[in-house]
């Protein structure tokens, strides 16, 4: 055989051995997918606070217009509302379905179709309750889910604050009588024996109602409850001794026994408040945005515009948005998160967050510019910048969990 | 020298030929390989997926929505309009609304049931839309306990919510009597309803049963003022003697109740003021009602102590949990009813529509005084107590209501054979599962040729298994005594003359009268005098099938102030649950 013949040959059975090599190392060794490996465009799911929803929903249906693509495959976000708290039990009761230590071919079908819902992006109301779903994952798999550094880290994409929002006519008696509207203040209001007459109001406006968000359906309530408890104890930090204090649940119960419904399966947030106006609530804390984002319904609907005012002690929301970091989700999806997370903090999105009564997280984006709703409703007490600025601080878990019982026992089962 | 030099070259050629065809086979060798491995995958992965079947699709895209009655038309027609945009999923699939109608209740049992069940069957709901947020409180309450008990942040049903109307429930009153009662000159609460009722023997009200936003209202309304309070009402208060007594008082006044708030207002329709004087229902009722300019108008009266809100939320449903493509047409048909084009249409039928930039008082918005309603009211609510006190109220209701004296008449002659005979027996174990309270006194009459069965009227605390007995042995034969029956019935009910009762017979025919030894003018005579003299007995007909006697029928439920109602083999099981709810 000539030298020509060996070589053709030699080269005809190298390739024919790689080619079974090949075939064969891929049926013995597939690598294990790190999730349902996606088909088409990249999807990147992001379960979003109520208060931000609408921004970030609008903000998705244009970054999905436009396009984006992540090494040479389309990025389509898809998102799904839920309240923080509500996504924080999911998280807790582990309802997304984490594969913890199984392959993804141990799993059912049902497990799979699960798995490929599976939130790439939580953002939620405020970082703590990312703290919070963290340390449950880390008890349970001994590694972080979220992280608090890096490039994966839970970023703010806008921020903002809770403050008074109360109908004029009733804030005028409220101020008239009592001099400041604070947590003290309502809560006299609140406990007036004769209602509005005995404070100088009118007798058709029944007794004060407060509009507090249902804590259960709404983490906005749990704010305004540790919002209260500042103002009682005069400090922002609050400890599990001090929500259980007696005394402090004895004041805490009066207040609350002037919110008019806690029994609905609505949160009953700031859009409630102007749909069914003062006659569910005279005034309440909630989000700067959303009393901002109904200023002009109220004003068309109820012919009472709300008066805004800034409470001593300020809680924030900052609206982290959160990559999760396990291998639910692949390392494309991740990518692709952290490009719609960029969108959201180019200057042109944050602009529209302003429009949604957000405060952007992007510093060079000013809250002032053209008619916004910071301009518009100056005269009702709206200020760009907070002139009270000491934060209340992040409760941790065993405070929020003990108002929650409070909550239960005392105002959910009255 | 130069042949080893050619030999070489030719050699050097060869080798670098061979290189270059290594790399090209190498090449091609890496596509086949990518190519039959991704082949490989793909069959992997379609056996894979289709290995355990599910039996619901996980890609469905349609979404069944559970509607309370009162607004079944207004949302059949929405989701009409949002089916025919053929919107479609990012995988292709016809994103579809369907729309089911049932009771608050019947919804919420179901939607317990499906988020309880073991298994992947397939759910027949996957949102709701009942006439107030009370109930998805009580809805995500019970789920808690009975999956999530002891966990500190409970496992919900219901997570997304939307409103898209909303209206104020109201005390509906004809003009003159709202004018008797103080409107518009002073403010009109429940108080004034039930002091009138408990002075004036002929004044008539009604609310509908617990289940109801509206009856939920009036009886809330009614305990509030039995313990002396206006809010912080408790297990406690609602448990008190003194505050039973008084709502028993109330209740009592009640003509009787009813099964929605459509049926009370085609009533109303029909009969005008002799019908009832007042009656509890949603401020968009009002508005419809008096847009048809019927003889004498309708006025809204915006309890002075308050009211409550029929807020009609669409809720998703998490357990079982929707498919990703479910709640994208979730999200879609959310987004359709918010749509300025469909807010408007809510307006235009009477709601409020969610759209704050939209003006109730603005051009043709039927939201006028004219049409008897006030949109700068209510000025407020009621507290609404907690779902551990709703749910007592609803309880305790039952003890506190106006009782009933109630027989059921059964036509079993032998053309109620078979299959017709076995839907009524189930329908009639349905009427008394729908009874709740013990001293409710229900009596059974069965006929053919005559009546050849009776159990007497007593307390369902003590006769509820003996009835539930005797539906099961009822067989088809004979003729059909039907007027025999009814005056039976009748005869019986006026021997007890109990006035604080509400009186009445359900009677049911399949057919024709033959066989009775009374006439049918001499009974609606008899019918006539003996209601004017004495507490009167009310007389529910259910004409069932196309045989029966719907004008016999027809007649005797005039004669009495009743009703007379179609049904057939797949209605009557929910004509006799909603026949249930007058009493």
């Amino acid at each position: 055989m000539s030298r020509t013949r060996v070589v053709f040959f030699t080269i005809i059975l190298l390739a024919l051995l790689i080619v079974a090599g090949s075939l064969a190392w891929r049926a013995l060794n597939r690598p294990e997918p790190l999730a349902v490996t996606p088909h088409g465009p990249i999807q990147v799911r992001v379960i979003t606070a109520l208060p931000v929803e609408p921004w970030v929903r609008a903000a998705a249906r244009q970054f999905n217009e436009d396009k984006h693509k992540l090494e040479g495959e389309p990025i389509q976000v898809e998102v799904i509302a839920m309240d923080g708290l509500a996504a924080l039990g999911k998280w807790d009761r582990d309802e997304f379905g984490v594969l913890g230590d199984r392959s993804p071919d141990d799993l059912s079908a049902e497990e799979k179709a699960r798995l490929s819902q599976f939130p790439t992006v939580w953002l939620p109301d405020s970082r703590y309750l990312v703290e919070l779903a963290n340390v449950t994952y880390k008890e349970r798999l001994g590694r972080d889910v979220f992280l608090t550094d890096g490039e994966y880290r839970a970023r703010p994409v806008a921020v903002s604050l809770f403050a008074w929002g109360i109908y004029e006519s009733r804030a005028e008696v409220l101020q008239a009588h009592f001099g400041e509207i604070n947590w003290r203040t309502i809560h006299d209001a609140a406990i007036a024996k004769g209602g509005w007459p005995e404070l100088g109001g009118k007798p058709e406006w029944g007794f004060f109602k407060l509009v507090v968000p249902n804590p259960r359906k709404n983490v906005g309530g749990l704010a305004a409850m540790i919002a209260a408890a500042g103002e009682y104890y005069d400090r922002p930090d609050i400890s599990t001794a001090d929500v259980t204090n007696p005394e402090f649940q004895h004041w805490l119960g009066e207040l609350m026994s002037s919110v008019t419904d806690v029994s609905g399966g609505s949160a009953y947030t700031a859009e409630d408040f102007a749909l069914f106006g003062y006659s569910v609530g005279d005034g309440g804390q909630l989000l700067e945005s959303d009393l901002l984002t109904n200023m002009a319904g109220i004003e068309t609907r109820w012919a009472d515009p709300l008066r805004i005012y800034y409470p001593k002690y300020v809680t924030w929301f900052d609206f982290p948005f959160t990559v999760w970091m396990g291998p639910e989700t692949t390392a494309l999806e991740k990518n692709a998160a952290l490009e719609f997370e960029h969108f959201l903090l180019s200057p042109d999105v944050q602009r529209q967050a302003v429009a949604y009564g957000l405060r952007p997280a992007n510093p060079e984006v000013p809250v002032t510019e053209g008619d916004s709703l910071f301009v518009r409703y100056q005269d009702r007490g709206v200020r760009a910048v907070v002139p009270r600025t000491e934060a209340m601080r992040s409760p941790d878990r065993d405070v929020l969990l003990a108002l929650l019982r409070w909550f239960d026992l005392n105002v959910a089962q009255r | 020298m130069i042949r080893h030099s050619r030999g070489s070259r030719s050699f050097r050629v060869a080798f670098l030929g061979g290189l270059l065809a290594l790399g090209i086979l190498l090449i091609a060798c890496c596509a086949v390989t990518l190519s039959l491995s991704r082949s490989i995958s793909k069959v992997t992965s379609t056996s894979s997926s289709s290995a355990p079947t599910m039996p619901t699709d996980p890609h469905s895209a349609m979404l069944a929505v559970a509607v309370s009655p009162e607004k079944q038309a207004l949302l059949q027609e929405l989701a009409g309009r949002f089916n025919d945009r053929r919107l479609h999923t990012p995988d292709g699939k016809v994103m579809t609304v369907e729309i089911r109608a049932m009771d608050s209740q019947t919804m919420l049992d179901l939607a317990l049931r499906q988020a309880l069940a073991e298994g992947n069957e397939p759910a027949p709901i996957q949102a709701l839309n009942p006439d107030s947020s009370l109930w998805l409180g009580q809805l995500d309450r019970t789920y808690a306990e009975q999956v999530g008990a002891g966990e500190t942040i409970a496992p919900r049903i219901i997570a997304d919510t939307v409103r898209y109307a909303v209206s104020p429930i109201v005390i509906a009153a004809w003009e003159p009597v709202a004018r008797d009662l103080g409107w518009p000159d002073r403010p009109v609460g429940w108080r004034d309803i039930q002091r009138k009722a408990r002075a004036d023997p002929g004044f008539k009200w009604n609310h509908a049963s617990t289940s109801h936003a509206s009856g939920l209202l009036a009886t809330l309304a009614e305990f509030y003022a039995g313990a002396g309070k206006v809010r912080d009402l408790t297990v406690e208060d609602v448990q008190a003697q003194q505050t039973l007594d008084y709502v028993a008082a109330i209740e009592h006044t009640v003509r009787y109740y009813g099964e929605s708030e459509t049926a009370i207002l085609e009533r109303a329709r029909a009969e005008g003021r002799q019908f009832l004087d007042a009656f509890v229902v949603q401020e968009q009722m009002v508005v419809q009602f008096n847009r048809e300019h019927p003889p004498e108008r309708l006025i809204a009266i915006y309890p002075v102590e308050g009211t409550l809100w029929a807020d009609h939320p669409l809720a998703l449903l998490e357990q079982p949990g929707p498919t990703a493509n479910q709640r994208r047409t979730f999200q879609a048909f959310r987004e359709f009813l918010l749509s300025p084009e469909v807010q408007r249409q809510v307006l235009a039928a009477g709601y409020r529509p969610a759209d704050l930039s939209i003006p109730l008082d603005g051009k043709g918005s039927p939201l006028t005084a004219a049409n008897g309603v006030d949109p700068t009211q209510p000025q407020t609510t009621l507290q609404i107590p907690g779902p551990a006190v709703v749910s007592v109220v609803q309880d305790v209701w039952w003890y506190t209501k106006r009782h009933t004296n109630v027989f059921l008449v059964v036509d079993a002659s032998g053309s109620m054979r078979g299959e017709k005979l076995e839907a009524v027996q189930q329908a009639l174990h349905v009427f008394l599962d729908q009874i709740k309270g013990d001293r409710e006194r229900v009596g059974l009459i069965v006929f053919s040729h005559q009546v050849t069965y009776i159990e007497p009227l007593a307390e369902l605390g003590e006769n509820r298994i003996q009835l539930e007995q005797a539906i099961d042995r009822v067989q088809a034969g004979g003729n059909t005594a039907l007027l025999d029956a009814v005056r039976t019935a009748y005869a019986r009910l006026r021997r007890l003359g109990e006035a604080d009762r509400i009186n009445a017979i359900v009677v049911m025919t399949d057919g024709k009268e033959n066989a009775s030894g009374v006439s049918l003018q001499a009974l609606v005579e008899e019918i006539q005098q003996g209601n004017q003299a004495g507490p009167p007995v009310v007389i529910f007909a259910i004409a069932y099938g196309r045989d029966a006697d719907y004008d016999v029928l027809r007649a005797l439920a005039e004669a009495s102030g009743g009703q007379v109602r179609q049904g057939d083999l797949d209605t009557i099981r929910q004509l006799y649950k909603v026949l249930s709810s007058y009493f």
